[in-house]
């Protein structure tokens, strides 16, 4: 991979975990605003953050790794978001840099 | 004609990859879902689905009667694997060859090889290494060649090397990947690469280090932070109260490991019972934690050595293929418990896969397929698909269903998305045939259907490609009816502007954030104010004609400091379905946040902007007339005194509103006002157009000129850019629109003509022929003078530079006389 993008991956986990942190601290509220301007420059420059949190888990879907965590069931969630989905736009094409990397669980 | 094999495929325990060779070099293919080299040799059985690969992975621990890994272990025996979901049995080979099918939809190229070779472990035997050919005939391909794992190692390394031909004497192939460890002693024996002994463990690998890093040093040390009590069983059991945080714990030791081959320490961090933990593992630490089963390895080496009676000096390197081998432990043990030197020169993932495709690249085809059979297999199928759905949607996801018609029986099919985010996995092709289709959001998803026939092989057929548009077009959602823009000062001009923040037609809700500069110093004893004023109407339309939807207005005395020329403010603008627009200004200097939320129902009038937008008006009224009588258009003149009359007027009643006037007396100022913009900006827009038309003409010849004198082939592609879609922004009849394209232009040849010295030395001579006392400071100016003629002189045209800029800057601000109030950002 170009290590242009693989340092920009780098930058968007960190970035992702901060976003964490801040959702799950209110003292630490301030800093979202800057964050959200980071991700906005990395959305301009055509790449696409997922976090598919809370989402139904699908097998079908093939831009995240999950672990199953628990038992098995048949209507799962995304629980923890380790990694974020990234997908990158050139020349009109979209293809993704970056599994996300995720936990699954029952609901 | 002989054809070269060229494809070469290492059909790993754990992981498969495909490569090809040409021209010299090997390609590694990559998934097109998700781009990664390897594929995890795993394959589930859903109720309607075969999955092979990442997502067949994760559901191994969870579904482990219907999930298959490791099969390889298995291959050449009599063992078939029941699989409940479809109450069918599966042998080795078969689960082998859906591998080998997958690794097929890797090669991008549409090649379709009927020949390949298959890399195994020197410990196959001969019913081991026909049970893998017969998984790759099963996979489609006609001819399969075999290639022992560790010649194929050794054959990646020895093309490295300069002289490959130079090989001699006996090397060993240390692998350690991901679950399996194998060594294997090389030799040439009569000028050909043979393996002559091997030895190996199948559950020795790198999971085994992950699980080190949890249970040896995670553990302890939350055990000694506090009470958790049977932490280890809470962690691995599937009903454990940290089961999940094992499957986080279990990623982000992965990444430690990672780390510690690169750096002395890697940080762990990880929450547990709402409380932040971080660890710093050493390098030290993760050796310790992983000795003994390197150590086990390397005694496997050792004996090896010993039963065929060699010492180290018998043996040339040690070859180190596996991920596993980029842990430096590995590597210094192998090196000072063996006494021998590794070589590590190349990609311990890839090297098999890089090896098999070496030697296929090297192998003909011994028997090529005949062309009419060729001819036969490419000839479409005919089947027909007849689909159902909807091709606008705002839902996550939409369900797709299709008639097929034709010969069926058999064959199986595929959908994938193209952007790699979905796939549906492999299903029995049936008359009717449907699928919940996953989409991403706001943008067209495009979906292929893939037709396989019952050996697997993509075949022909006539499918359409299926499209969905997410939100974007979305006939549900409530599209905007016009732009909305944010006025913005135009300095250049005196005037102000509209700058674009949603597009007409975006679906709601939007949200968007711009950082704008503030224009102006506003002092907190001063009178001036921050206008953050959204507006609704074409962004090319002057910002007076268009409908006021909400403003901000922030007062020096609202402000906690001066605010100072050049700061940002960073604004927010969100409009709800229900057509709330939200507006958020925040004062990057001081962190001051401003946010109002505007009911369209209630319109916001503020009428010291509205004093200020009349002004305005009447200025420009004022210019056009002056215009206009120039070039004797004497009608349009008559038109235009006739808004300045009805400005007045307007301007009058506005005097005589007081600050809590509660008629609707402002609102209908508000509206004439809108309306005599509107007349304002369409009388002789035309002839403003085909000025600026003619003046974009020039520029761009002018552009054009100084670019060419330069015979910058990079400049010369940068000016075709931007002068590439010059019909529609020429046919725009947008002022603004075009003079963004001069401006551009102009930046463009700015870029040259600044490092010419004629530039700085004609500048100089422009502003050396201003009268001294005309700059502000004319002592100062003086000065400047005389240091300029000095540069001149001496030919210091950077010193010409620095004189040019500080002449410029005492120059008297001729538009201070008339100074736009505005909105103070742009």
């Amino acid at each position: 991979m170009d290590p242009l993008l693989t340092l920009h991956i780098r930058i968007i986990n960190q970035v992702f975990e901060l976003d964490k942190k801040t959702a799950a601290k209110p003292e630490l509220l301030s800093l979202q605003r800057n964050i959200d301007r980071i991700k906005q420059h990395f959305e301009e420059a055509g790449y696409t953050i997922l976090n598919p949190l809370g989402e139904t888990y699908r097998e079908t879907r093939v831009d995240y790794e999950a672990s199953i965590t628990g038992e098995m069931s048949s209507e799962m969630e995304i629980v923890n978001v380790i990694k974020p989905v990234v997908y990158f736009t050139a020349g009109g094409q979209k293809s993704i840099l970056q599994k996300g990397v995720v936990i699954a669980a029952a609901k | 004609m002989s054809q070269q094999i060229n494809f070469g495929i290492d059909l790993g325990t754990t992981n498969s990859l495909i490569a090809r060779f040409q021209n010299g070099t090997v390609e590694i293919f990559k998934n097109p879902f998700g781009q990664k080299e390897t594929l995890p040799s795993v394959v589930a059985f859903r109720k309607d689905r075969i999955i092979v690969g990442d997502k067949a992975r994760e559901l191994i621990e969870k579904d482990p009667e219907n999930v298959f890994s490791s099969f390889k272990r298995k291959m050449g025996t009599s063992e078939s694997f029941f699989v409940p979901n479809t109450s069918d049995f599966k042998t080795p080979v078969e689960l082998s060859a859906m591998v080998l099918r997958e690794l097929r939809n890797f090669i991008y190229t549409g090649e379709k090889p009927d020949a390949v070779v298959i890399t195994i472990p020197a410990s196959f035997d001969t019913i081991q290494s026909n049970a893998t050919k017969k998984a790759g005939n099963d996979a489609g391909f006609r001819e399969v060649q075999l290639l022992q794992e560790p010649i194929a190692a050794s054959l990646a390394f020895a093309n490295k090397q300069v002289n490959a031909a130079s090989l001699q004497g006996q090397w060993l192939v240390y692998d350690l990947g991901g679950g399996t460890f194998d060594v294997a002693l090389v030799k040439i024996v009569d000028g050909e690469m043979r393996v002559t002994d091997h030895e190996g463990d199948n559950y020795l690998g790198g999971v085994d280090f992950d699980i080190a890093i949890i249970e040896k040093l995670v553990v302890p040390h939350l055990q000694q932070q506090g009470s958790y009590p049977d932490l280890l069983t809470e962690l691995r059991s599937a009903r454990g109260k940290y089961n999940t945080l094992y499957h986080i714990l279990l990623k982000k030791a992965e990444e430690v490991k990672v780390q510690l081959s690169n750096s002395s320490s890697a940080e762990i961090e990880f929450e547990i019972d709402e409380q932040d933990i971080y660890l710093t593992i050493t390098r030290e630490q993760f050796e310790s934690v992983i000795y003994n089963t390197i150590q086990y390895s390397v005694d496997l080496v050792k004996k090896i050595l010993d039963r065929n009676h060699l010492t180290a000096a018998d043996i040339i390197e040690v070859v180190m293929i596996g991920g596993s081998t980029y842990i430096p432990l590995v590597k210094q043990l192998v090196t000072t418990q063996l006494g021998i030197p590794v070589n590590c020169s190349v990609d311990p993932t890839t090297a098999v896969a890089t090896g098999a495709a070496w030697y296929a690249g090297t192998r003909s085809v011994s028997t090529p397929e005949s062309p009419e059979k060729r001819q036969h297999s490419g000839a479409p199928l005919n089947i027909h698909f007849k689909t159902a759905y909807q091709k606008n949607t705002a839902d996550k996801e939409e369900y797709f269903t299709a008639i097929v018609t034709g010969p069926v029986a058999g064959l199986s099919y595929r959908i994938v998305r193209a952007d790699g985010g979905y796939d549906s996995g492999i299903k029995p092709l049936q008359e009717r045939i449907s699928e919940m289709l996953l989409l991403a959001e706001n943008t067209n998803n495009q979906f292929n259907i893939l037709v396989f026939d019952t050996a697997h092989h993509e075949i022909d057929a006539d499918t359409p490609v299926i499209s969905i548009t997410q939100g974007k077009f979305n006939i549900h959602g409530q599209p905007l009816p016009n732009d909305i823009c944010i006025e913005i000062d135009d300095l250049e001009n005196n005037t102000t502007k509209l700058e674009l923040i949603f597009e007409k037609n975006a679906i709601l809700p939007l949200r968007k954030t711009i950082i704008k500069e503030v224009m102006k110093n506003i002092l907190r004893a001063g009178q001036d104010s921050l206008l953050i004023n959204v507006v609704e109407g074409s962004r090319y339309a002057v910002p007076g004609s268009c409908v006021p939807l909400g403003m901000i207005e922030i007062k020096s005395t609202d402000l906690l400091t001066d605010l100072v020329k050049g700061s940002d403010v960073e604004i927010t603008l969100q409009i709800s379905e229900s057509r709330d627009l939200s507006v958020k200004a925040i004062l990057l200097m001081n962190e001051q946040e401003f946010s109002e939320v505007f009911n369209p129902q209630v319109r916001q009038i503020n009428i010291g902007k509205l004093k200020d937008d009349i002004r305005q008006l009447y200025q420009k009224a004022a210019a056009k007339m002056k215009s206009f009588k120039n070039r004797q258009q004497y009608e349009l003149a008559a038109a235009v005194q006739q808004i300045q009359e009805d400005l007045n007027q307007v301007s009058s009643r506005i005097d005589r509103i007081s600050d809590d006037d509660v008629t609707d007396e402002k609102y209908q100022l508000e509206e004439k006002k809108r309306k005599l913009a509107q007349q304002l900006d369409s009388t002789g827009k035309d002839q403003q157009i085909l000025e600026i038309t003619e003046q974009y003409f020039k520029r761009k010849e002018y552009c054009l000129q100084t670019i060419r004198e330069q015979e910058d082939d990079s400049r010369i592609a940068r000016f075709e850019k931007i002068i590439t879609d010059e019909s529609n922004y020429l046919s725009s009849q947008s002022y603004y629109t075009i003079k963004a394209k001069i401006d551009e232009l102009d930046d463009l040849g700015w870029e040259i003509r600044r490092n010419k010295p004629e530039t700085w030395i004609n500048a100089y001579y422009y502003y050396a022929s201003v009268t001294t006392d005309d700059y502000t400071d004319p002592q100062k100016a003086a000065r400047f003078k005389d240091a300029g003629e000095k540069a001149l002189e001496r030919k210091n045209y950077d010193e010409l530079k620095v004189v040019v800029n500080q002449l410029y800057h005492l120059l008297p601000d001729t538009k201070e006389g008339d100074q736009l109030k505005g909105t103070g950002i742009g």
